[in-house]
């Protein structure tokens, strides 16, 4: 997988705001800690559909 | 390493986390991100008693940079600032040796850099692997490049693998070794296996005491009283108390150094504990 679908970089959200754009996950409706943001983007060896648990739920895969 | 260490007034090394590479502003506004925001943290940090800074880098948007480049402004900035000792991180959950390796590379390399001593979980899905072959290739990098392993412990396995690490690699003498109590996989916080590691400690070692989150005053306290080090900051606690987030670094370090004064422990400035730690007299 690419980029997690439910990634989006947003300057407000949660209540609040950033000078810069920040992973936001649309599923939590919240915004993503850096290293988990590494999984959101797939990068390195991380993939949302291998290592997010909140995507995997989303997406009704079993553990 | 021992609380007739504390008797001794041995001075205490006061290591400040300041970033990391776990969480950011979303967490707590007051974490520094860039470049400057770090250096002038390193600094408020220096003034209130840490002699040395661990450091992490980031993207503009705050996400993990591994980068020699991102690790280069980072470090300047803080060199600009202060002479603090410099301890670049080579952590990096899920990412490849050769980009933990990047944070070695700046100009100068850093004094110290960090060495996880083995796997430890991350979230539900994610394992910081931490392999042998990993451990050993940073650390032969940071030989060539004259940089002190901060060796990190997040269990007690992971002391295992200090005292195989000694019998199979050269290190400079102190070994310092970072003993780590928190959730997860973590050792478990009690004052019982704090007890435990710093007994099995190899001969001749210092130690540095990092609780994570609520722990990390309490933990520090017991580093002060048998002889440890501590280290504090943003990266391992984004409160100052319980539902009070801290407002700074040197928030959290000024406590821990009016504590160690309140016990009657002296606090290191960068030259001693560059002296401690067997580091070259004057930064880099």
């Amino acid at each position: 997988m690419d980029t997690c679908p439910h990634l989006t970089y947003r300057s407000e959200g949660d209540e609040r705001s950033f000078d810069t754009e920040r992973a936001y996950c649309t599923v939590l409706d919240e915004f993503v800690q850096p290293m988990r943001a590494d999984v959101c983007n797939a990068r390195y060896d991380l993939d949302p559909e291998d290592h997010c648990e909140h995507y995997r739920a989303h997406e009704g895969i079993d553990p | 390493m021992s609380y007739a260490d504390y008797r001794d007034g041995k001075p205490l090394i006061v290591t400040a986390a300041l970033t990391g590479g776990v969480h950011g502003k979303e967490a707590n506004p007051n974490l520094p991100e860039t470049p400057a925001e770090i250096g002038t943290a390193a600094a408020a940090c220096e003034a209130a008693g840490a002699s040395v800074v661990h450091l992490h880098a980031r993207q503009e948007n705050g996400e993990r940079a591994f980068a020699t480049e991102r690790f280069q402004a980072v470090t300047d900035a803080v060199r600009e600032r202060t002479d603090l000792i410099v301890q670049h991180s080579t952590g990096g959950t899920g990412a490849p040796l050769s980009a933990r390796r990047q944070p070695l590379r700046t100009d100068p390399p850093p004094e110290m850099a960090s060495l996880d001593m083995g796997p430890l979980n991350r979230y539900r899905r994610v394992t910081s692997e931490n392999t042998l072959d990993t451990i050993d290739e940073l650390l032969s990098e940071m030989r060539e490049r004259g940089i002190k392993p901060e060796l990190e412990v997040f269990n007690s396995g992971h002391l295992t693998e200090v005292h195989e690490l000694l019998s199979r690699a050269e290190l400079d003498d102190p070994p310092y070794a970072t003993l780590i109590f928190g959730s997860g996989t973590l050792t478990r916080p009690t004052p019982r296996n704090f007890l435990a590691e710093i007994e099995d400690l190899p001969a001749g070692a210092e130690f540095n005491t990092l609780g994570f989150g609520p722990h990390q005053l309490p933990f520090a306290a017991m580093g002060i009283l048998f002889g440890g080090h501590v280290r504090v900051g943003l990266e391992d606690n984004v409160y100052y108390r319980r539902g009070e987030l801290a407002e700074s670094n040197a928030q959290l370090v000024e406590r821990v150094v009016g504590l160690a004064e309140t016990l009657g422990r002296p606090v290191a400035d960068p030259a001693e504990a560059r002296e401690l730690l067997g580091l070259s007299a004057s930064p880099r």
